[in-house]
């Protein structure tokens, strides 16, 4: 089903089979992977679009800042420094795959009336003095000033509208907030259609009833530092109130982000994000046991010829007695070099030993 | 939350965003004074005035008893911290709290405040008649507490009279003198809290024995050595109601003598109090008399830094010094002030209202502190002259040198001692005559 209201272009609304993302893309253009597993491709959703809840179009984006250039170097630093990484673990098959992507979170717009009550603090300078003293020169007296904090009880009354309001749109935005850091929200801009020219937009997965819960404390904060500028303070504490919400109205706010994967030895797709605005870069970085085990083998197999050449020599060596001698040299090399081959697997199994944070 | 809306106490105040309203406590409610107050007897419509024996408002005429609002606060008196603000306002005013005429001596530039009314008036630092009315200046520093007086003004006159004859340096005739017309007045006084946190270093001297081979006698010796070492610490020091005068106009010997004011009887400010009293608002700004205040911690924290080395020998002593929690009060204080004359020059005393201390100028006797200075001195310079004599005679008499002896070393000793005790004498006169 195509859509259009709101989006400025008409759009399709893609799902993902493997994981069940949902995401919004112009009808024009081709679904690519999921970004989010890069399972499977993305699938157009064949039912009314009307019945999804969470689809409403967005009002402003903040813009990746990170551009191509900045991401690639992030991308090559990630890549970097994993001994024997996956084949499919390399900065050029990563940039190659790269897909931006917006994530979703809810802005709220409404009208509130309470009463409130709060301590709010007013910044005074005291005057003190520190002195010093040495038998040769006296006393020598320095004045210092120090700010303190008068706390004065206030209470008031308050009808305000507020707009854009920001409330978690996904289950995962805590995990995603945590992986990736939190993005500047006062440099966003209106949305346009051109949006969706560059990237995908990943539609809400949580309703605007659940994410209440986080825009209510959210109403609270502004509220409380509106009501210290209200009382002419420079502190507020103890802000409490007792809000009725009227008229709320939800669109969403646009995150810029970077997605992009790599295959493990399984094959499976080990996805890598990248914060669209700070460049900060997450994902699970691995070894590869594998290419290990192959080195391991390889070391085991010069391991084994030259102890075979060991031998060969010891049994001349019963003809010819000196060739003892390079027959048990080559052994105990042969020897060290076969124990050698268990480095490389240990290495790759130190190294995945690390804490990996998972989203 | 509050059920009732604005709660209790709480009135609209100014909002800086349109859609929210502020309600902020109300101001406490103060007293209007007005700007002259008149202390009228209900009953006879006679003056009133502050009785000290009842402790309130006493008519003269008929008797009418009104007693005070009193409310002994004590040490919990509010305090005050030293904000910018405060002390570039105290910097510019004086604090008062109720119009009344200021009277400005012309002969000691004293400024006395007289009650309403009242437009005659013998300056109680002068004793001189000439005076002029000026406009008592008004302030948000008005005193908040004061000690009342304790003590009746009638009971200074015999502890005046006792403290006259109680020095052999002041002449015989002042004992007869008498000291009438005590004036009751409030003195301006700051008071003052901190606390000192101080560290401090210095090479303390202990003495130590040592024995040394002495070359020319050929022989071992001890002798005692100063062996300097380092030392440091801490040292804390809380000060708690430090009373500063707030007054220039008077001896800062005779109201330090006075100071034992007892802050834990201070009481909420009333104008019945004042009634029929002097008072006198500060003319010393709270900034320098906090630097005086601070000058006097400062010493007794170094002092008792200096207490803390092991020893008292202390050379190369510094210390570094931070007040905190410092905070102010402004208070009244009760005073009885009088002037008498001997020999036509007016000499002041002061007693204290609250204690009974006294504190005053007495004239000295000269002549007899240095009779009494002559007294002391003179056998031992008789006795060290006589001894020179003898040593004169004992070129000649060789047997005279043993009375030389006998002579001369009592007489030189005793010299010394009747010197410093003469000394002492003479110091302590000139301290008399100086105050």
């Amino acid at each position: 089903m195509s859509e259009s209201a709101g989006w400025g272009t008409e759009v399709h609304v893609t799902f993902c089979p493997q994981c069940d993302w949902h995401y919004v893309i112009p009808v024009e253009s081709a679904p690519p992977r999921c970004p989010r597993c890069f399972a499977a491709n993305l699938e157009h959703l064949t039912s009314n679009t009307e019945q999804l809840p969470y689809l409403r179009p967005p009002e402003l984006v903040t813009p990746f800042t990170v551009n191509k250039a900045t991401a690639d170097q992030h991308i090559t630093k990630f890549a970097s420094g994993i001994p024997y990484a996956p084949r499919d673990l390399n900065p050029e098959t990563l940039r190659r795959r790269v897909q931006p992507l917006y994530l979703p979170m809810w802005l709220v717009d409404g009208d509130v009336a309470a009463t409130w009550e709060a301590e709010v603090g007013f910044d005074y300078n005291v005057v003190s003095h520190q002195e010093r003293y040495s038998d040769g020169s006296g006393w020598a007296t320095q004045q210092v000033q120090e700010t303190r904090i008068r706390w004065e009880p206030r209470v008031g009354q308050l009808e305000r509208h507020y707009d854009n309001v920001v409330a978690p749109a996904l289950e995962q935005h805590a995990a995603l907030e945590n992986a990736l850091g939190a993005y500047a929200l006062d440099n966003a801009q209106p949305y346009t259609a051109n949006v969706l020219e560059r990237a995908l937009v990943r539609l809400p997965d949580r309703a605007p009833d659940a994410a209440w819960a986080d825009a209510a404390p959210a109403f609270q904060a502004t509220a409380g530092e509106e009501c210290r500028q209200a009382a002419s303070a420079d502190h507020i504490q103890q802000f409490r109130w007792s809000p009725a919400y009227t008229d709320r109205h939800w669109t969403l706010l646009l995150l810029p982000l970077y997605a992009t994967y790599y295959l493990d030895d399984d094959n499976e797709p080990r996805p890598v994000l990248i914060n669209g605005q700070s460049g900060r870069v997450f994902g699970v970085r691995r070894a590869s046991i594998q290419r290990a085990q192959h080195t391991a083998l390889i070391i085991v197999a010069i391991a084994a010829v030259l102890f075979l050449l060991s031998l060969v020599a010891g049994v001349a060596g019963l003809a010819m007695p000196p060739l003892l001698v390079v027959a048990g040299i080559g052994g105990f090399v042969a020897l060290c070099i076969g124990l050698g081959a268990i480095i490389p697997i240990f290495r790759a199994w130190q190294f995945n030993r690390r804490p990996v944070e998972t989203l | 939350m509050t059920n009732t809306f604005p709660p209790p106490g709480f009135i609209p105040t100014a909002s800086a965003i349109p859609g929210i309203a502020v309600y902020a406590p109300a101001p406490e409610e103060t007293e209007a004074l007005p700007e002259i107050m008149e202390f009228k007897c209900p009953q006879c419509q006679a003056m009133t005035a502050y009785c000290v024996a009842d402790g309130g408002l006493r008519c003269t005429y008929c008797g009418y008893y009104e007693p005070p609002a009193r409310t002994i606060v004590g040490k919990g008196a509010q305090e005050f911290e030293f904000t910018v603000e405060t002390l570039t306002v105290a910097s510019q005013a004086h604090g008062w709290g109720e119009t009344r005429e200021d009277l400005h001596c012309q002969n000691c530039n004293a400024h006395t405040t007289l009650p309403p009314g009242r437009l005659t008036h013998t300056c109680p630092f002068c004793g001189s008649n000439r005076v002029l009315h000026q406009q008592a200046p008004q302030d948000e520093l008005r005193p908040r507490f004061l000690i009342p007086f304790q003590l009746e003004a009638d009971a200074c006159r015999p502890i005046a009279e006792k403290w006259l004859g109680s020095s052999w340096m002041t002449p015989k005739a002042l004992k007869q003198s008498t000291v009438a017309g005590f004036t009751g007045i409030y003195l301006p006084y700051w008071t003052f809290d901190a606390v000192t946190r101080a560290e401090w270093k210095a090479e303390v001297g202990h003495q130590q024995q040592e024995r040394y081979y002495d070359s020319g006698s050929k022989q071992w010796r001890t002798r005692t050595v100063t062996v300097w070492k380092w030392e440091s610490g801490r040292v804390r020091k809380f000060f708690d109601d430090l009373l500063v005068p707030g007054t220039a106009h008077l001896s800062r010997v005779l109201l330090r003598n006075l100071q034992n004011f007892d802050t834990r009887a201070l009481v909420a400010y009333e104008p019945q109090y004042l009634a029929g009293l002097l008072a006198q608002a500060y003319d010393v700004p709270l900034e320098k008399a906090w630097e005086e205040g601070r000058e006097t911690m400062r010493d007794a924290t170094r002092e008792a830094c200096r207490d803390q080395a092991s020893t008292s020998q202390i050379r190369n002593f510094s210390m570094a010094l931070d007040f905190s929690d410092e905070s102010w009060r402004y208070v009244l204080a009760p005073v009885y002030i009088a002037v008498y004359r001997y020999e036509d020059k007016p000499y002041q005393v002061m007693v204290n209202g609250q204690t009974g201390a006294i504190a005053g100028q007495r004239p000295v006797d000269w002549n007899k502190v240095w009779l009494a200075a002559g007294a002391l001195v003179a056998p031992g310079a008789l006795l060290s002259l006589l001894g020179m004599v003898a040593i004169v005679l004992g070129l000649l008499l060789p047997p005279a040198l043993g009375v030389a002896a006998v002579l001369l070393v009592p007489g030189v000793i005793l010299l010394i001692i009747g010197g410093i005790i003469a000394f002492n004498i003479i110091g302590k006169a000139r301290r008399m005559d100086d105050v």
